[in-house]
């Protein structure tokens, strides 16, 4: 800016000054040329007057200081010169001022010297008796004078340069003093220049809308903060040479990062090969999946390429906990294994009997026993593939069953008294004791509840045992408890009793019956019912069974 | 010029993890194998052992490559050569493992009371070893002289385990064989918990400059 203004300023200033020199010389040079040759006119006119008077002679007397007299005859050799020896000089009769005196009578010209440093003024005047009287001065030219101003000139020079580098400095800074001084955050609070206003209106509008999109911006990456921190499953974003750009809570936690892991390459946080492998594959473009285990759950990882226009531009890393999930399977596994041998087993007796009377090898007596075994094997596995499909009906959630205000104790009742035979037979005595109590529930489940922890507390009970139903109603709550005197059942028992197919004594399964389901359905309707169960129980003494339903 | 030898030094950084990883993994399977008596599983660890030696022979030209090429001088150096030793440790950290694994192909071991407390030796080695990579990675002095002074822990399992072993050859129907390929594998697991030591140590000198020891 400043750089600028100087040169503008030393520009016009020195044009000014170059002009101006120029203009002065020039003019003033001719107005004193002319002057002199005014001047010189008139000398020539005394000093005719005196040659014409006093003839040649008028020269000897004449002091000459300024001025060159010659005088020259009608055929251009010289007469007389006051500076010059005559014999020297040439014929004058081609010079300007001599033709034009010889033509008018009167001849002026000026000439320069061979130098050019001086030019010389002439006057001629032709006589009376046709001799010419010329006159000369010489005055410096104009390019003499010039360089005789070399040095005022050259100082008058430096003076405009330095006095503009000043008032350049100190223009700059008066213009670029309030730019400076514009507040950039409030732009239309500044009233200095008017030409900076519609720009200032512009930097305004577009803060505001730099504002407003970093607003915008902010919200959606804490909108995206918070679903990425908040969620379960751990997710990580690498770069293309496996360094860590993001991760979330999830993540830091599962592997124990720190916050300064930013940056960091993976294999810092984990130095798992199975996980490294599918970076290393995620970073080739692959998408990758593996298990690992870490703090003793298992993890399924997810690698994902991020790919933009054919270059993998970095990873994103899944981790989700399949721990419950491949419990589930295995559960699953294991009753898909455990349903196809409970139901093979009676099959195969089944048709082994069967096998034997189709091949008439029973005695006639024995059919009878025969055709018993059968249908008992048939009656289990009845029971067996209703007790399923209770089960699977009960993993829907029971939806089509009604709900209705049911009488628990008159629904205990019902059990008791359709248990009072097997009760019988296994020399057990059945009780049932309590009051009313009604409970909005679906009775048929209700039933299964207590008619199966009836049936196991029988059946898993001493000779002269005894069972006890009870039902309380309480304020907020029913509280159905079946207690007996039975083999009870061991602690590392009691929380996996409740699990399709687990029987405490494996060995002994057949000889009591049942199909392993019992209790697995029992939990799953206290499910539906929002109840909880209890279980109490010492080994040898007996158990508690207490079923607690809100009301 | 920096910037390509800081990146230089960053693969080393991420070659010698990877190579501990393995390392993690072949005493791991070993551990394993022992508890289980699993030869089947014991017969993968020399392959790892293979991968671990390559790995070394790997870093050690890069290292070489690193002085030769860079000149580094301080920190730099030091990197650089404790890395250089490192990977002899954790070389023979995989051969042991292998070693072990192999006393246990000959199917002597079986799942037992007595391999209990090669089995918590075990535990203790392979957090030693973990350990000490886990300093070289977090550059955690606190966390190296740790590793260092829970050796003594491991010396005194094998000490534990030598007087069970004398325990067991004192009876009529000892079973010589396998009492000493239980010996053997206590040393092994011993000798594993020195190179971890030594893996440590080299950690601390990597960051502090003092060979201690």
């Amino acid at each position: 800016m400043t750089k600028r203004i100087f040169r503008s300023i030393c520009l016009v200033a020195l044009t000014v000054f170059v002009a101006s020199v120029f203009l002065i010389m020039g003019l003033l040079y001719e107005y004193f040329s002319d002057a002199m040759q005014a001047q010189l006119k008139m000398q020539t006119d005394l000093a005719a007057q005196g040659v014409t008077n006093e003839g040649i002679s008028y020269f000897h007397d004449l002091k000459v200081t300024n001025y060159r007299i010659s005088l020259i005859d009608m055929n251009g050799n010289v007469l007389y010169d006051s500076a010059s020896d005559i014999a020297k000089m040439g014929n004058h009769l081609e010079r300007e001022e001599i033709q034009q005196a010889i033509i008018k009578g009167y001849g002026e010209s000026r000439r320069y010297s061979a130098t050019l440093t001086e030019r010389s003024l002439y006057c001629a005047q032709k006589l009376d008796d046709g001799t010419i009287l010329r006159l000369s001065i010489s005055q410096r030219s104009i390019f003499t004078l010039l360089l005789g101003m070399v040095q005022p000139v050259c100082i008058v020079f430096l003076i405009a340069l330095v006095l503009s580098i000043v008032l350049a400095k100190q223009v700059s800074q008066k213009i670029v003093k309030p730019i400076n001084e514009i507040d950039l955050d409030n732009p239309l609070s500044n009233e200095e220049y008017d030409e900076l206003s519609p720009f200032l209106r512009r930097i305004d509008s577009q803060q505001k809308q730099m504002r407003a999109q970093k607003a915008e911006l902010a919200q959606k990456s804490d909108e995206l903060d918070t679903i990425i921190g908040s969620m379960n499953e751990g997710m990580i974003l690498l770069n293309s040479k496996g360094k860590i750009i993001s991760i979330n809570s999830a993540a830091k936690k599962l592997l124990d990062a720190g916050n300064d892991c930013i940056g960091s390459d993976m294999l810092s946080l984990c130095r798992n090969l199975e996980l490294q492998d599918v970076l290393a594959k995620a970073l080739h473009g692959e998408q990758g999946q593996n298990s690992i285990k870490l703090h003793g759950e298992s993890y399924q990882i997810d690698a994902d390429p991020i790919v933009s226009e054919n270059i993998v531009k970095g990873t994103a890393l899944f981790l989700f906990n399949v721990t419950e999930k491949e419990k589930a399977e295995q559960i699953r596994r294991e009753f898909t294994a455990n349903v196809s041998h409970e139901l093979k087993t009676p099959l195969h007796s089944i048709s082994g009997y069967a096998e034997l009377l189709k091949n008439d090898m029973v005695k006639e007596a024995d059919k009878i026993p025969f055709a018993g075994k059968i249908y008992e094997e048939a009656g289990r596995m009845i029971q067996l593939v209703e007790d399923i499909i209770s089960l699977s009906h009960l993993d829907e959630g029971a939806g089509d069953m009604q709900w209705e205000n049911t009488d628990l104790y008159t629904l205990a009742d019902k059990a008791v008294q359709s248990l009072e035979p097997q009760a019988n037979a296994a020399c057990v005595t059945l009780a049932l004791s309590g009051v009313p109590a009604v409970i909005n529930g679906i009775p048929q489940l209700l039933y299964s509840i207590v008619y199966n922890l009836c049936d196991n507390a029988i059946k898993y009970n001493h000779e002269n045992g005894s069972v006890m139903v009870t039902i309380e109603n309480e304020n907020n709550k029913v509280v159905l408890s079946v207690q007996d005197t039975g083999i009870g059942i061991a602690p590392e028992h009691q929380e996996r009793i409740f699990e399709r197919f687990y029987r405490v004594d494996k060995s002994h399964s057949k000889a009591v019956g049942g199909t392993g389901l019992g209790l697995s359905i029992v939990k799953h309707a206290a499910k539906i019912h929002n109840a909880k169960i209890e279980i109490k129980s010492l080994v040898g003494k007996g158990s508690t069974v207490i079923v607690t339903f809100p009301k | 010029m920096r910037l390509i030898f800081d990146e230089q030094l960053d693969l080393l950084n991420k070659e010698l993890i990877t190579m501990g990883a393995f390392c993690e993994n072949a005493i791991a399977l070993s551990a394993k194998a022992l508890t289980e008596g699993n030869p089947a599983l014991a017969k993968t660890v020399p392959d790892l052992s293979a991968q671990i030696d390559h790995k070394e022979r790997e870093i050690e030209s890069m290292c070489l490559k690193l002085l030769l090429q860079r000149q580094p001088v301080a920190k730099d150096l030091r990197v650089v050569s404790s890395a250089l030793k490192m990977v002899t440790d954790m070389a023979r950290i995989g051969d042991q493992s292998a070693d072990i694994a192999e006393i246990i192909t000959l199917a002597n071991i079986r799942a037992d009371d007595d391999t209990q407390i090669i089995h918590d030796m075990s535990v203790a080695v392979i957090k030693m070893v973990t350990d000490s990579i886990d300093a070289f990675v977090k550059k955690d002095m606190q966390m190296a002289k740790a590793v260092i002074a829970y050796d003594d822990v491991v010396d005194s399992f094998f000490d534990e385990v030598k007087e069970m072993l004398i325990a067991l050859l004192g009876k009529p129907e000892a079973d010589g064989e396998y009492a000493i390929d239980l010996l053997m594998i206590a040393k092994y697991f011993e000798r594993i918990g020195d190179h971890a030591v030594n893996i440590a140590q080299w950690v601390l000198f990597s960051i502090t400059g003092n060979k201690e020891g």
